[in-house]
């Protein structure tokens, strides 16, 4: 036994998982050497999630064996995974708010004593002081008696590796872990995870950045549709190689842009000011220009007022204080109709509940902005023959998928789909003023090349843009100009030329002192 | 695995499932799936009682006129039993219509018992106790009175809903009890027939069912009232389908916020589309209270506007649908005094059924949910079994070559 020519901790063979209508995993082998870190790379559907939820018990796999150090296992659920040692971070972590790191922690295993001999408590101390120590030796810098409600996303996640590394796991699951941190956390948390590898564990971690993987796995796994497409050894492998097998096809990954032509100004924002319901002030006094030919990228932590800002220049939030001009003309005050004939398109956050109605026709949905002029509708009542061809148009035009053309109910589209039919919509306004707030979000490689190539073009014609990303390399490939919010405030507005990532990536900390 | 027992695509099952998903039929055949539900499990029920069940269905049909029944008394035969049928008809399914226009909007109105008794009420005391008008001009101004009413009850409570965020059935629970107390009130001290004790009976002119027309040698009660209420049903499918206003509305009960970013004023759609309710529901008030019934009965809510509720959820809430729906429940309804006397059981059988159906009916939704999952399952399985051939095949092949 010991004599095998080579030790895999983790063998997933032939795992094949189906879910109604789709093939999640199509017969799927991976070997995972011990101590190494080990990317699984792939778009958004590919299958990495579900594979490595099933090497953590929460799904069990239609065909396939999985093998842990040898051991042929059949998980029922996580707990039986963790007492094989496997840990898992998810994208969305499953803390309690108003419980200290340390209580997160040890929940579910808590150091049980009995005061006088019959009364039980659970007994922090010596959990926190295992905290502490674990926390030195990798460099966590996690602080087991603060409340999670008082930490950033970043130690929160900390605290996830920390809940692993507390169970004594040697082998861990990273899923999309960087997607939500600032570049500098990012840097920390590859430091991190370099650090864990030297501790001997082994590392899986899910992506769809290629950047990461290139810094720190060792190898990798290609998944499209589903299935493998390929092993490769990271350090031999281009990026644009990955890129390529990871989409199918080859995609560019720098996008090009024309010089600028800047023209007049044409969104004016002063002082705006926007509370929550809770008449929380969630924008404390945005100005910022942005002219015909430009545009205008806010950067950004999620949830430092970006969309509350977008939704106040549209007209979905109330305005508080302050001044928004579009075209000269003053529209604070304005209906939402009345701005968006003056001259907005909006491509909002939240496609699947403002920008559609799932129980629409994609026909109707793609008439929202005009069913009730003519030609569409006169007098009040529609001619659905105008909407039709208009339908067939935009779905031509902008490659919209659907089942039945026009008469498709939105619900039954995928969200990319979704997304292209409200981009055309919005687009084909032809409006001087297009806001577009995470307009790539969620979407596969080929999808989001399409949409820049969308968002560059309607620059090109002219229109003034506010684009509003978290991801900062949307930001970085596309502005003109950057704006950067925290905490409801654009601590610096520059030119993009002027601005490196990491520059970006501190404003969006709050750190204003280089 | 338990799923992978044999899945045949031809069989009745999937049959059934696709029966109910079909997109463009769905909105027929799950109430028409519904409907055999309910035969099916009140004949069990009827057996057990030890009755005929096809008897009890046939004298249902027989009370409404649409079947012979044994006897006639005199002047009356099978039309008027078909008329009495319509009467009951008209206020129902204009009561449905109330509560599909609120509904599609977003909205639950459960208050159209209210605004039928209070529409009812108004119309009674001014048009219905005034001496010597013609029916010319009574009759209309009935019907004018029920919208009036009926719109300014719904417009209140959207506009509470619109103002004050005070939810619609909150509000409309409430107004049921004020309306139904205070015309209680007003009828004892004021209106009472000290007989029957209930208000005092209308004048002829202004009820919206003509008594006793004799049609083909039969005296029959002729409700106007199922004339605007089929006129109504066209008229609410003609604004949802084909009208600005109608999608507007359609898009509020989709979806508030796509509404918003849409440009659509939401606040004015939830009044109006509250309003319009109103005044289908007071136009079943007036139907009701000056057409199939001339007097108001203190303190009571017609049980019709809360059944109106499992009628337009049975015609898929849409109104073309409700004409059927109300049919149906009608059939039932005023059917059962004539099933009670001919089969011997007591009248609340009947309304052991027609409670059925609704119960049924309210499921429609969980029955094409289902038969979609069986349907994404069947699919799944197909192409899993596909697979598996392709594989044995394949072996098969390689064990071939290798021999």
């Amino acid at each position: 036994m010991g004599e095998k020519k080579e030790e895999y901790i983790v063998e997933m063979r032939h795992i094949t998982k189906r879910f109604p209508g789709i093939i999640a995993n199509d017969d799927v082998t991976i070997q995972v050497r011990k101590g190494e870190i080990y990317a699984l790379l792939g778009e958004n559907g590919a299958g990495k999630s579900t594979l490595m939820s099933m090497l953590y018990g929460l799904y069990e796999p239609d065909h396939g064996e999985i093998y842990v150090r040898g051991e042929k296992v059949e998980f029922k659920s996580p707990s039986e995974a963790s007492a094989k040692n496997i840990g898992m971070v998810h994208q969305h972590f499953k803390l309690v708010d108003n419980y200290t790191v340390g209580e997160n922690i040890v929940l579910g295993i808590e150091p049980i004593k009995k005061a006088l001999g019959f009364i039980p408590y659970v007994d922090m101390k010596e959990a926190n002081e295992k905290i502490r120590t674990l926390s030195k030796q990798y460099g966590l810098e996690v602080n087991p008696t603060d409340k999670i409600s008082d930490i950033n996303v970043s130690i929160r996640q900390r605290c996830e590796i920390m809940k692993m590394l507390y169970r004594e796991a040697e082998i861990l699951i990273f899923d999309e872990p960087t997607s939500i941190l600032t570049p500098q956390e990012v840097e920390y948390l590859l430091k991190i995870m370099e650090e864990l590898r030297r501790g001997g564990k082994t590392i899986l971690l899910i992506t769809h950045k290629i950047e990461e993987i290139k810094k720190i796995a060792d190898r990798c796994a290609i998944l499209r549709r589903g299935a493998l497409v390929d092993v490769l050894d990271v350090k031999t492998t281009s990026t644009q190689e990955m890129a390529n097998l990871m989409v199918g096809r080859n995609v560019e990954l720098k996008t090009t842009k024309t010089a600028p032509k800047f023209g007049d100004t044409v969104l004016s924002v002063r002082d705006l000011k926007v509370r929550d319901e809770d008449k929380v002030e969630v924008v404390k006094g945005v100005s910022f220009d942005i002219r015909a030919g430009e545009i205008f990228a806010i950067a950004g932590v999620s949830g430092n007022g970006q969309v509350e800002l977008a939704d106040a220049i549209t007209g979905l939030d109330d305005i508080a204080e302050g001044t928004v001009t579009l075209l000269g003309q003053d529209i604070t005050y304005s209906t939402i109709r009345k701005r968006t004939e003056t001259g907005i398109s909006y491509i909002p956050e939240d496609r699947q509940t403002f920008g559609v109605f799932q129980d629409f026709s994609l026909r109707d949905n793609l008439a929202i902005r005009r069913y009730y002029k003519e030609p569409f509708s006169k007098k009040g009542i529609f001619n659905f023959s105008v909407s039709e061809d208009y339908a067939s148009r935009l779905i031509d035009e902008y490659d919209i998928r659907s089942g039945q053309g026009g008469k498709t109910i939105m619900r039954s589209m995928s969200g990319g789909n979704q997304q292209k039919a409200i981009v055309g919509r919005e687009i084909e306004e032809h409006s001087p003023l297009i806001i577009f707030v995470q307009p790539t979000r969620g979407m596969d490689m080929g999808a989001i090349e399409n949409i820049h190539k969308q968002i560059l073009a309607e620059r090109e014609r002219g229109a003034a843009i506010l684009l509003i990303s978290l991801e900062l390399e949307e930001v970085m490939s596309l502005a003109d100009t950057i704006g950067v919010i925290y905490n409801g405030q654009l601590l610096k507005i520059a030119d993009a030329g002027t601005l490196t990532s990491q520059d970006v990536g501190r404003y969006m900390m709050g750190v204003t002192e280089a | 695995m338990n799923n992978e027992k044999k899945m045949n695509e031809k069989g009745f099952k999937a049959t059934l499932a696709r029966f109910l998903t079909n997109e463009k039929w769905s909105g027929f055949t799950v109430p028409l799936f519904c409907i055999v539900l309910m035969l099916i499990v009140s004949s069990i029920f009827l057996l057990i009682l030890g009755k005929n069940p096809g008897t009890a269905f046939i004298s249902f049909l027989a009370g409404n006129g649409m079947a012979m029944k044994a006897s006639y008394g005199a002047g009356s035969g099978m039309l008027s039993d078909f008329f009495q049928f319509l009467n009951v008809m008209a206020p129902m399914l204009l009561a449905a219509l109330a509560f599909i226009f609120a509904y599609r909007c977003g909205l639950f109105n459960i208050g159209i018992a209210g605004q039928m008794l209070l529409s009812g009420f108004v119309a009674s005391i001014t048009v219905g106790y005034m001496k010597d008008l013609s029916p010319w001009v009574a009759r209309p101004l009935v019907v004018l009175v029920g919208i009036v009413v009926g719109a300014a009850l719904g417009a209140v409570v959207g506009f509470l809903k619109y103002k004050f965020n005070i939810h619609e059935v909150v509000s409309t629970i409430m107004i049921n009890y004020i309306i139904s107390y205070l015309t209680g009130f007003f009828i004892n001290s004021k209106f009472v027939d000290p007989v029957s004790r209930a208000s005092k009976v209308i004048s002829p002119a202004s009820r919206l069912t003509m008594t006793k027309v004799l049609i083909g040698g039969f005296y029959c009660n002729v409700p106007l009232g199922i004339i605007i209420a089929i006129v109504m049903a066209f008229v609410v499918h003609f604004i949802f389908e084909k009208t600005v206003f109608g999608f507007e509305l359609r898009a509020v009960g989709s979806n508030r916020n796509a509404a918003r970013y849409a440009g659509i004023n939401v606040g004015k759609q939830i009044i109006f589309s509250m309003m319009i309710s109103g005044i289908l529901a007071g136009l079943a008030g007036v139907t009701y209270y000056l057409g199939y019934t001339n007097q108001i009965l203190p303190k009571t809510l017609a049980g019709m506007g809360y059944d109106a509720i499992a009628t337009a959820l049975l015609g898929n809430s849409s109104p073309l649908g409700a004409i059927l729906a109300s049919m149906l429940i009608t059939v039932f309804q005023n059917g059962s005094n004539y099933m009670s006397s001919v089969l011997g059981v007591a009248k609340e059988i009947a309304s052991v059924i027609t409670g059925i159906l609704l119960l049924f009916s309210a499921c429609g939704g969980f029955f094409r949910f289902v038969a979609k999952g069986y349907l994404d399952r069947l699919e799944d399985y197909k192409a899993a079994e596909a697979k598996e051939r392709a594989r044995q095949e394949a072996e098969k092949k390689e064990g071939g070559a290798d021999a």
